[in-house]
């Protein structure tokens, strides 16, 4: 039977595990899986009892969430003042998932491809040394193929806090980009950047823009609970004339990481998102675009995504 | 550590480890078996359960937050005998079929009742609403509209207080989580067993030898050869699971691999590598067909075929390679292709094997024929049949793939007899998703000639080359033979085999893959000409039981309100389509049903099995007819077989009802006669019985093959389908479907019409999201889990008006025959031809996603 700790404090370790000995667990809705495919008994290392772990706290220099906070409570504590955040975890996975699965969970949770989770295949990011679905199956990989892996990053919410600049905190640093944490997919073997031993502590927004609007979509073939094959999130605040004053843009499922799409930020900001301007905004977000034989459906989507989120804000 | 927690108001301590799970304590330490694992990974909540009143995923909960929480599962719903509102609603609606995914749809529609009711008094949600609240649940069997149906009539407060109406008698059972499946047995002192499988896709496998105190025992074939990457190699036991795998992971196999083969385009070039070398090989192929091969055919390399279906086949050939060469308009040719579909059956290909008596066997199996396994197990086994006893008393889904004596049997079977103590085998859901089957793949090339002046048809040609992996049994092309029969025709089936896993049968074997060929290519034909497309075959069909669904499918406000293919403009473009439908009809003519009084009630037994079709309640409704009584009030026995029980029908070709109605009726009636009707005054042990025998003087083949008779009449099926294409994102939705089943008389309505409707929705599967992915460098399945095999969800659900034509059947005792065939063939069909009037896009590969139709449209705006 595996050993198992309910952690009290993040630095908490009991005598004699070495390093990989042993994986921290929050909602544990990505590990379970794992474990039960690759049969492993690791020791656990269970955060949600460690003080601060879940919650959400507000003041004037920005809004802290902890790492253990479930989806389900995002869309429900931030609808209305990051409504882009809140309807994009509204929109991942399934209610019961939702309920379980944690924002930090949800920024570290491993790829999904199905070469990774195959239980007798081996790609970079389980001890093999060469990308399986590069040159077989990857109906669901990258239209921006910049990194050694072909599938995208899955993490939906870091796609949202992209759009907000937001900074995370861990047990060893602070401030940390999303895009610190995450890499550029440069290093295959990885699907972030924390090391063995830190663990994410806290995610924290600037403070809320008075009337930001927000809008999510996610591109699948069923009705709901289906990882997307493109999504894009915005962000959008006017003044009285509906003139952008601020705004964010990003997608996901076409990348290593999500993409921040400041080109089209900038094309949107100071106008009043006319039908040209989501036009050309929607065209702009698939500049760079470099698709697999497979993908190349997700250039097509990559520009219905966010020109499908541009037609929501303005509505 | 150890935890307390309170599962269904009783305390309880368990000892968990830290990987341990939820279900793992309820199942494996608590015994609590109602709740079921199916993914394992969080996609199809068939392990819902409350904690503390929220529903959770109890294969992804540690178990370590149950500490000092309130569960709920479902054995704990009820209170005492009373059911929850919601169970009875889902009796009353039936809201369920095989039962395997209720517990969890139950669980979490409790939850949201209650949360609803609270909010909102008795106010209805609507189906979007429900949809979202149950979006973390899959049902494979589609019983999404009778769940949708019970949950909306618990909302409104309609079973909140009185018994309730059962339409399924075995309901109550599976809502409380008291129904016993396979995977659910548990013996003292029983071993697990894992399956050790190839994971290359060819290969020479040299002797194994089993480490001292490893119980295993070889599953290969004689010439120990694998063929394809997931076959099985061997089979292992032990103490516990875990030590199971340990075992069968580290096991020693000696495997030289050979080169394979995967697609079926390069399987027919010169030097393929053969996935049959030899004519012995060639003949244990496993066939994806229901029945066997009639005719033996030849093999050309890895091409096995074409087995021919001619009626003036000369003619018909000739008539359309001269339409061809001079470029007639009349001609209408089409090639389609289709994709595996996954069987998926919820409860796992499961065996509990039990072979310490040495003198006699019993075997808990999932299986859709306890009489004919039994046989089976006999047979392989070297034993006399009646020293075998099969059980299975709840079985969670066959779908066809359920029908013969597959490796989990044999293998907990043969390591029982080693060991001499009970063996559980129950594959994971990765097994189930690579190895149990699928409906196989297939390209196919029609060619229709008609009168360019009538559109009478002259000529039809439909070539079809199955992908059935390793397995042969394609018929698509001779099953487009049976619907428009007044012309020269010719179908030439041919199997390419490939080193993929092999295809099994799967309801209506062939039907729906060759409906998509030969009814997308009548919708061409109409669109060609600007014909309806009803009228068009109600011109060329000549089965009266489909000419009645032409009338009531022309009369429809759907069909009557379609527009011009390719009129719509937008963004969202709506399109509705036809597709028509055609099955044999077969009967078990030996079937045998025994009635009896036990203690003031019926009793009818038979060893046959109901694995969510109905064939319980519709032994039920037939003897309670008799008596005058509620079907509640009969105790059925079914799903076990031994010695001493009446031979009963296989649940596959559609044979169970109309095996089991009249055979049942009969029985029921020779015991009334004889004790009357009032049951209390009836000593125990009164007993008739009655075998159904063949329809007199009414058989279309004088033959039994494989203990059916082919009966007299095709079954016959329509279905017109309403689309809403998003021509933005690629997406289509299904708004309504009507379908049209003439199979005569209903016997058990509610419970038919959920079998229709789960029809639908597997129909949507193929035709919209599921796609079965292999790896191509070594033949490993990429799609053998929930979130990459995309079944339909209950928010895919259309609205399904099932339309059933009672007449025609008369010459059938009872009136009436089965449908879980028939039912099937013709929903993706009419999906296609729906995408086609709404876009003037014809698809022609399925399934039809997103990227398929997107790159269809953009090509259709260059064109």
């Amino acid at each position: 039977m595996s050993g198992l700790t309910i952690l009290t404090a993040y630095d908490e370790r009991p005598d004699g595990l070495g390093p990989g000995d042993a994986v921290y667990r929050a909602g544990g809705t990505d590990l379970q899986e794992r474990l039960r495919t690759t049969g492993a008994t690791p020791h656990v290392l269970d955060l949600t009892g460690v003080p601060g772990f879940a919650g959400i706290e507000r003041a004037g220099t920005g809004t802290t969430i902890g790492a253990g906070t479930t989806v389900e409570a995002l869309t429900r504590e931030l609808a209305a003042d990051y409504p882009a955040l809140a309807l994009t975890a509204a929109g991942l996975a399934t209610p019961q998932v939702r309920a379980t699965a944690t924002i930090g969970g949800n920024l570290l949770q491993r790829t999904r491809c199905w070469y990774f989770r195959h239980p007798h295949l081996t790609c970079l990011k389980c001890g093999g040394d060469s990308c399986p679905a590069r040159d077989g199956r990857h109906l669901y990989g990258v239209a921006f193929d910049t990194a050694p892996c072909v599938h995208p990053h899955p993490s939906s919410l870091a796609m949202a806090l992209l759009t907000y600049a937001a900074t995370v905190t861990t047990t060893q640093r602070d401030g940390l980009t999303i895009g610190d944490l995450l890499g550029d997919g440069s290093d295959p073997s990885r699907d972030h950047l924390l090391g063995d031993d830190e663990v994410l502590t806290r995610v924290t927004l600037p403070p809320p823009v008075a009337g930001e609007q927000g809008a999510y979509y996610r591109a699948i073939s069923r009705f709901e609970a289906e990882w997307p094959l493109v999504e894009a999130v915005c962000r959008v605040a006017r003044d009285d004339a509906g003139t952008i004053t601020s705004c964010g843009v990003a997608i996901g499922g076409v990348a290593p990481t999500p993409l921040r799409l400041k080109a089209v930020e900038a094309m949107l900001t100071g106008s009043t998102l006319d039908d040209d301007v989501v036009a050309a905004a929607a065209s702009a977000a698939t500049a760079g675009a470099s698709p697999l034989p497979e993908t190349g459906y997700k250039v097509d989507l990559v520009e219905a995504t966010v020109r499908e989120v541009l037609e929501r804000v303005r509505s | 550590m150890e935890l307390t927690t309170t599962v269904n108001d009783e305390p309880r301590a368990v000892e968990v480890g830290g990987t341990e799970v939820a279900v793992d304590v309820l199942r494996d330490h608590l015994g609590l078996t109602g709740t079921k694992l199916v993914c394992g990974s969080g996609v199809c909540g068939a392990c819902t359960i409350l904690v503390d009143g929220e529903p959770v995923l109890a294969c992804l909960t540690p178990a370590t937050r149950l500490r000092d929480c309130a569960v709920t599962t479902v054995e704990g719903l009820a209170d005492g005998a009373e059911l929850h509102p919601v169970q009875r609603a889902f009796a009353h609606h039936d809201g369920l079929q095989c039962g395997y995914c209720t517990p969890g749809f139950v669980v979490d529609a409790v939850a949201f009742h209650d949360r609803w009711r609270a909010d909102h008094g008795t106010t209805e949600p609507t189906r979007e609403v429900i949809a979202e609240a149950l979006a973390g649940h899959l049902c494979r069997c589609g019983s999404y509209e009778g769940v949708y149906r019970a949950v909306a009539a618990a909302c409104r407060g309609e079973h909140d207080g009185g018994a309730g109406i059962v339409e399924r008698v075995d309901a109550p059972a599976k809502l409380t989580g008291a129904a016993v499946f396979t995977t659910d047995v548990v013996l003292p002192g029983m071993l697990h067993a894992v399956i050790r499988r190839s994971d290359v896709a060819a290969g020479l496998v040299g002797p194994i030898t089993f480490p001292d105190g490893v119980v295993g025992v070889e599953l290969l074939g004689a010439d120990r050869r694998v063929r394809w990457a997931g076959q099985p190699i061997a089979a292992v036991a032990a103490e516990s699971l875990a030590e199971a795998r340990r075992v069968a992971r580290e096991l020693d196999v000696p495997l030289t691999p050979e080169s394979f083969v995967l697609d079926p385009d390069e399987a027919v070039r010169p030097g393929a590598p053969l996935v049959y070398a030899t004519r012995a090989d060639r003949k244990n192929a496993p066939s994806a067909g229901e029945g066997g091969a009639p005719m033996p055919v030849s093999w050309d390399g890895n091409r096995h075929g074409p087995s021919r279906t001619p009626f003036l086949g000369t003619v018909a050939k000739r008539r359309i390679s001269s339409a061809r060469a001079a470029g007639r308009r009349g001609l209408v040719e089409l090639e389609v292709g289709t994709t595996a579909q996954l069987h998926t059956a919820f409860e796992p290909h499961a065996c509990v094997a039990d072979w310490s008596d040495a003198q006699h066997l019993r075997v808990w199996l999932s299986t859709q024929g306890v009489d004919q396994l039994r046989l089976s197990i006999a047979e392989r086994f070297d034993l006399d049949p009646t020293q075998v006893e099969v059980v299975a008393e709840y079985v969670g889904g066959g779908f066809g793939a359920k029908l013969s004596l597959t490796p989990e049997a044999v293998g907990a079977i043969s390591l029982s007899r080693l060991a001499r103590r009970p063996v559980r085998l129950v594959l994971d859901r990765h097994e189930e998703l690579t190895a149990t089957g699928n409906r196989p793949g297939s390209r196919s090339r029609v060619a229709l000639l008609v009168d360019e002046d009538t559109q009478g048809i002259r000529a039809l040609t439909v070539d079809s080359d199955s992908h059935g992996g390793v397995a042969v049994g394609g018929s698509a092309a001779s099953l487009a033979m049976l619907l428009y029969d007044r012309t020269p025709r010719l179908a030439r089936d041919v199997d390419v085999v490939t080193n993929a896993p092999p295809g099994a049968p799967f309801r209506g074997p062939g039907g729906p893959t060759s409906a998509w060929a030969l009814e997308s290519t009548v919708d061409e034909v109409a669109h060609r000409f600007g014909r309806d497309p009803i009228e068009l075959r109600a011109q060329w069909d000549g089965n009266p039981k489909r000419q009645a669904l032409y009338r009531w499918a022309g009369a429809l406000p759907t069909w009557r309100q379609r527009q011009a293919t390719g009129s719509r403009a937008g963004r969202y473009r709506r399109g509705v389509g036809v597709a028509a439908g055609n099955w044999i009809y077969i009967v078990d003519p030996d079937c045998e049903v025994v009635v009896s009084v036990e203690s003031g009630r019926l009793v009818a037994s038979s060893a046959t099995q109901d694995m969510g079709t109905g064939s319980r309640t519709v032994v039920a409704r037939a003897v309670a007819g008799v008596f005058g009584v509620d079907p509640s009030q009969v105790d059925v026995r079914l799903g076990r077989s031994h010695g001493g029980t009446a031979h009963g029908p296989a649940s596959g070709g559609s044979r169970t009802t109309v095996s089991l109605w009249s055979t049942a009726v009969e029985a029921a009636t020779t015991l009334r006669d004889r004790v009357g009707t009032d049951l209390s005054t009836v000593p125990d042990g009164a007993t008739a019985g009655a075998k159904r025998g063949g329809d007199r003087g009414m058989r279309a083949v004088p033959v039994t093959m494989n203990g059916v008779q082919i009966g007299r009449g095709f079954s016959a099926a329509l279905h017109v389908t309403e689309v809403e294409v998003d021509t933005r994102t690629g997406k289509t939705r299904v708004l309504r479907v009507h379908g049209g089943i003439a199979v005569g008389r209903i016997h058990a309505p509610v419970l038919a019409r959920s079998q229709c409707e789960g029809s639908v929705i597997q129909g949507i599967g193929l035709a919209l999201y599921e796609n079965q992915v292999l790896d191509p460098h070594t033949g490993l399945t990429l799609t053998a889990n929930l979130e990459d095999y995309r079944i339909p969800q209950l928010g895919d659900t259309p609205e399904i008006d099932i339309h059933f034509h009672e007449e025609g059947w008369d010459h059938v005792p009872g009136g009436g025959i089965g449908l879980g065939e028939v039912a099937t063939v013709s929903p993706a069909a009419s999906v296609g031809n729906a995408i086609f009037n709404a876009t003037g896009w014809r698809p022609l590969t399925l399934p039809v996603r997103p990227d398929r139709l997107l790159e269809g449209l953009r090509a259709g705006v260059t064109r």
